[in-house]
């Protein structure tokens, strides 16, 4: 499958198909074509350039959406437990992580550090990572410890996939990688500054894909795909202008999100599939590069629901956000069940309300079907937005 | 089926224990009520540093101990109910909502008046919910916040690297200089070295006791009336109060057990529970477990603040290194799930035990996410009987009395049944031998 | 003749069975449940013993099961309808190794030993709630009496997905559906398709051996057994008396310790 085409967002209907599709076309392709493993990369943030510095693709593993219906995954994780944890062990339990040879698992939540181990029991023939991310932002100990977990982790991925990461090797990661996430920022920017030439569904279906393939198949897909959806002749609507925060793990059915913006919203920024496009600024490629890596995830990253970083309020970034957005409110779409999504919100409340920005609170599930009931809900919103 | 009347044991440790809780509670009045200029810090109570507190004459605050006595007294849903109207969710761990209630409240609770901290101390110790606890204290209150972060148990044998080992340390030491910025002390290492001392000798005794329910009766029951011990062994380790506490808590429970006596008068089923109990229904529960004849030989929830059975004390001689060891490795919070199974594996060999019990708490996922898992593992892998129940360990509304009560007895009924008929075909196979 | 006798106290409805020496089923009974629990129990007796045409007298031992078991003032022990269910499936068909019970509450899986003893047993947890509840909720939302959807369900051809199994939730799901131009016996098989799963996810935690017998109230509706067949890939046995099971295993337990009690006695 080749991905590359003349109008790349012409092809984003097939785009769609191939990240809903939990067979893992795009993933098998690859393996086929170049001979090499995989690394399923559970979210929210896997350091996924030490997974492609040992010569494996990295694949954002974000259990099964609304595809499968819950079998046998729901008798090991009770009914509190959000959706992405257990669909992502049902995917193992009727064999659709055949093309996966590794498993990264991080330090992001309670649930998700015991799914690491349910996992490895349950299905020892694969590997399981599990990498601890520290919480200590302020300490100078830390980077030097989070330097070492990322050579452990590079390790333990090298000794899967038959290669030992060296240096140059990282470096070389670092730069595909920092390409992709430049693209992606520019992507973010486009829809930030013209929300009218391209939506957010058509802006998360090349993120998602991005997830699902090489960088080097992907980073020129998303180039192009900025450059025909800035070519667009298109007319800003009566829309409100929102940010969205709180899908950062699980993520919403594609259709939640067009029904978010069809209810009248233009949706300005999100944090979808942030792990995947965490950092303000790339990469540095001198000196050490998993210190680099370590550096970038302690102080060069974006807001992050499961970083715990003391030295500013929560909230802080999300008011930044919707101030230089220009944003008329915040939604705030958070999974069910999801710890810090919700524990994030009492937080956000307060500040929206301190600042005086309008917000709307909704729930999710990834495997939710019908979204009459969101629909609704949005749509008063936008209308108490609208009309007063 | 004949009812089991319990015996309450009512020695002289408990009402040491309530004189020690007593008046810890009273300095922590003190100082919130402005007669007592000592510091303190409210940390967790997994795997913590509180020998680093205690050696610089500071008082130790846990929320955890604060708002489970709220949940004993049912007291805890209006405070819940306070934190949701905030904005917090159903589903977020009930003991954070409690406590933001409870600050809210003017910290003054029943058992005495909690004082604002002088430094909001995390020990991520693997529960994330921690995180956010202290994050979302530090934005309530404003008091002085830091993570200590303590990596999780990641390797195959469940032993930390040197490279954690080494980063701990180095966080203890930042936090050395912490201290003695609040307090205008310096450390007095000698101090600090007695501590640790306290907490070996402490860690030595909750050890030899934990063996004592190996015994047939087991003396006391390792899940409800460990309750009391841990009170002691978290709010005042590293104390020489927590040292004689211990001296008499050892001594009385091994004259009971010379004596051959239970928390029952019929030791029936020997059981491993696993989970943080119902407090808002404590008595209730235990009932629920006492009229069957059962009583708990191990659990999993007295390992939360450390696990001492297995061999491990602080050392005096490496009074930081053993902290850290203790806060990386030696509880129950930062080891794998897979070594909690482990863990309660060796329970059920060691300590003989008939069952394993699961109580599924909603509000700590640390202990409950995967206990399906769990079940599957010791109903399959290990053959032995298992019983799964849900409720939770601070909000009441978790709590469903008849469906508890009707799977517990259930459970029961059929270990009963199934010995029974064990022992007439023994019977009837002795009688054809014959 | 002595007679043994079961009572069980169920959430909406409260039967009895009564058994001579030979545990032979000689009357069966079934009332409301009602408000009144211990009323519901006497109730259920009284009918019980009137249609065998026995006295109180010649009665050796009752058992009460059910939520209300505690609720049976003249029962001489009580039993949980898990035992009670895994005795009666195996009185009633003695190859039975699984038990599905599927309550106005609760729904059960239970693996029996081949002397109908309890092996292992799983039930849904407290919010997932799957059980009969949902399956009335659902019947009200469509207008329909509970008695008639799951023959009505057999007639579909494409089941629709529900989002939920949640008991509340479901009534919002069928109305969207019901909005969409769905037909009625597609929503229900959707219904029962959804239960179908619950049920099975529990059966498999204690192992999905055959034989496996399908008891309860809610073993009548042929759409929720059809449901469960398809999605094990076996069939089970329902009984006519599949409602009475649990008050039939009570029954069993009764006699048998009846007979205890009389050996001890002599």
């Amino acid at each position: 499958m080749t991905l590359a085409s003349a109008l790349p967002l012409a092809a984003v209907e097939r785009y769609r198909e191939i990240v809903e599709d939990r067979t893992f076309p795009t993933v098998r392709e690859w393996r086929e074509r170049t001979g090499r493993k995989v690394t399923g990369c559970f979210p929210v943030y896997a350091p996924i350039e030490l997974a492609y510095a040992a010569g494996m693709l990295p694949v954002g593993l974000f259990g099964a959406g609304n595809q499968i219906e819950m079998a046998h995954a729901d008798s090991r994780f009770q009914s509190f437990i959000c959706s992405v944890v257990k669909s992502t062990l049902e995917l193992a339990f009727i064999d659709r992580l055949g093309p996966f040879d590794a498993l990264m698992f991080e330090s992001i939540c309670d649930p998700a550090r015991n799914l690491a181990s349910v996992m490895a029991r349950n299905f020892p023939d694969r590997h399981v990572t599990y990498v601890h991310l520290p919480q200590n932002m302020t300490s100078p100990a830390t980077v030097d410890y989070l330097t070492g977990e990322y050579r452990r982790v590079a390790g333990e991925l090298g000794a899967v996939s038959g290669k030992a990461v060296g240096e140059e090797d990282l470096r070389s990661a670092i730069g595909a990688y920092n390409g992709l996430r430049a693209r992606l920022r520019e992507l973010y920017l486009l829809r930030a500054l013209s929300p009218e030439k391209i939506s957010t569904a058509e802006l998360y279906t090349l993120a998602r894909l991005a997830t699902l393939t090489d960088p080097a198949d992907s980073e020129p897909l998303i180039l192009e795909s900025v450059a025909t959806a800035r070519a667009r002749e298109s007319r800003p609507k009566d829309r409100v202008r929102v940010v969205l925060v709180g899908s950062f793990c699980e993520q919403p059915p594609l259709e939640l999100i067009a029904a978010i913006e069809e209810s009248g919203c233009y949706i300005l920024d999100d944090d979808f599939l942030l792990g995947w496009r965490l950092f303000k600024r790339d990469i540095a490629l001198e000196g050490d590069p998993f210190r680099a890596l370590a550096l970038a995830y302690i102080d060069g990253s974006v807001h992050l629901s499961t970083k715990h970083d003391l030295r500013q309020p929560r909230a802080a970034s999300l008011i930044a956000s919707a101030r230089a957005h220009r944003a008329d409110a915040v939604i705030f779409l958070g999974a069910k069940f999801c710890e810090p999504g919700l524990f994030d919100y009492a937080l956000y409340r307060k500040a929206l309300e301190h600042e005086g920005i309008p917000h709307l609170f909704l729930e999710f599930e990834e495997k939710m079907w019908m979204y009459d009931k969101i629909r609704t809900e949005v749509e008063t919103f936008v209308e108490s937005m609208l009309f007063t | 089926m004949t009812e089991t009347k319990e015996i309450r044991y009512q020695g002289h440790l408990h009402e040491l224990q309530k004189q020690l809780m007593g008046d810890y509670y009273a300095q922590l009045t003190a100082i919130a009520t402005g007669k007592s200029d000592t510091k303190n810090a409210h940390l967790l109570i997994a795997g913590n540093p509180v020998e680093l507190i205690r050696a610089f004459d500071m008082l130790p605050v846990f929320p955890e101990v604060n708002v489970l006595q709220l949940a004993v007294r049912k007291q805890s849903l209006p405070l819940i109910q306070k934190a949701e109207e905030l904005g917090y969710a159903v589903d977020n761990c009930a003991y954070v909502k409690a406590d933001v209630g409870l600050y809210l409240s003017g910290y003054q609770a029943p058992y005495g008046t909690i004082p604002k901290a002088d430094l909001l101390l995390c020990n991520y110790v693997g529960c994330n919910v921690y995180l956010n606890w202290f994050e979302h204290l530090a934005e309530l209150t404003g008091a002085p916040a830091v993570n200590i972060d303590i990596p999780f148990v990641r390797s195959a044998d469940g032993e930390p690297s040197p490279g954690d080992v080494d980063f701990v340390v180095k966080q203890l030491e930042e936090l050395i200089v912490q201290l003695e910025n609040i307090t205008g002390k310096s450390l007095d290492y000698k101090k600090l070295q007695r501590t640790v001392e306290y907490s070996a000798l402490v860690g030595e005794m909750w050890a030899e006791i934990k063996d004592l329910t190996k015994r047939r009766p087991a003396p006391y029951d390792a899940y409800f009336d460990s309750v009391t011990m841990m009170a002691v062994l978290y709010c005042l380790r590293g104390t020489e109060e927590a040292v004689s506490f211990f001296e008499v808590a050892r001594r009385e429970l091994a004259e009971k057990a010379a004596r051959g006596e239970g928390p029952l008068p019929e030791e029936r089923f020997r059981v491993v529970i696993e989970g943080p109990p119902p407090w808002p229904f404590l008595r209730v529960f235990r009932d629920m477990f006492s009229r069957w004849g059962a009583v708990a030989v191990a659990s999993t929830y007295s390992t939360v603040g450390g696990i001492w059975e297995f061999g491990f004390r602080h050392d005096p001689q490496r009074p930081l290194e053993s902290i850290a060891l203790h806060m990386l490795q030696y509880n129950l919070c930062n080891r794998t799930f897979l070594q909690r199974y482990d863990q309660m594996a060796r329970y059920v060999d060691e300590w003989s035990a008939d069952a394993v019990v699961i109580h599924s708490v909603k509000s700590c996922r640390l202990f409950s996410a995967g206990q399906g898992d769990m079940r599957e593992y010791f109903v399959r892998e290990r053959e032995v009987p298992t019983l799964l129940i849900e409720s939770d360990l601070e909000d009441p509304r978790y709590f469903s009395q008849a469906q508890l009560r009707n799977r517990i007895d259930a459970f029961f009924e059929a270990l009963s049944q199934r010995r029974l008929t064990a022992a007439s075909d023994a019977a009837v196979a002795a009688e054809a031998a014959r | 003749m002595r007679y043994s006798v079961g009572v069980d106290v169920g959430s909406t409805q409260t039967k009895a069975v009564l058994l001579d020496e030979d545990r032979r089923i000689v009357a069966r009974s079934l009332v409301d449940t009602g408000a009144y629990l211990v009323r519901a129990a006497e109730r259920a007796y009284e009918k019980a013993l009137a249609e065998a045409g026995v006295g109180r007298g010649d009665v050796g031992y009752v058992v009460g099961t059910g939520y209300g078991r505690f609720k049976v003032a003249f029962g001489d022990d009580q039993v949980t309808e898990i035992s009670c269910h895994a005795k009666g499936a195996w009185a009633l068909y003695p190859n039975t190794r699984t038990v599905i019970d599927i309550g106005g509450q609760d729904t059960k899986a239970i693996k029996v030993s081949d002397r109908g003893e309890v092996l292992d047993f799983a039930m849904n947890d407290k919010c997932a709630a799957g059980s009969g509840r949902f399956l009335t909720n659902s019947a009200e939302a469509l207008g329909m009496d509970v008695s008639a959807i799951g023959e009505k369900s057999l007639e579909a051809h494409n089941p629709v997905r529900l989002s939920t199994v949640c008991t509340i939730f479901v009534e919002t799901d069928i109305l969207s559906y019901l909005a969409s131009g769905k037909k009625v016996e597609d929503i229900l098989a959707g219904v029962h398709g959804a239960i179908g799963s619950r049920t099975v996810a529990l059966v498999r935690r204690v192992g999905a051996e055959s034989e496996v017998t399908f008891t309860g109230g809610v073993a009548r509706n042929v759409g929720m057994i059809r449901s469960i067949e398809e999605k094990l890939g076996i069939r089970v046995n329902v009984s006519a008396d599949s409602h009475y099971t649990g008050a039939l295993g009570a029954a069993i337990f009764a006699i048998e310790r009846m007979l205890a009690g009389a050996e001890v006695m002599a």
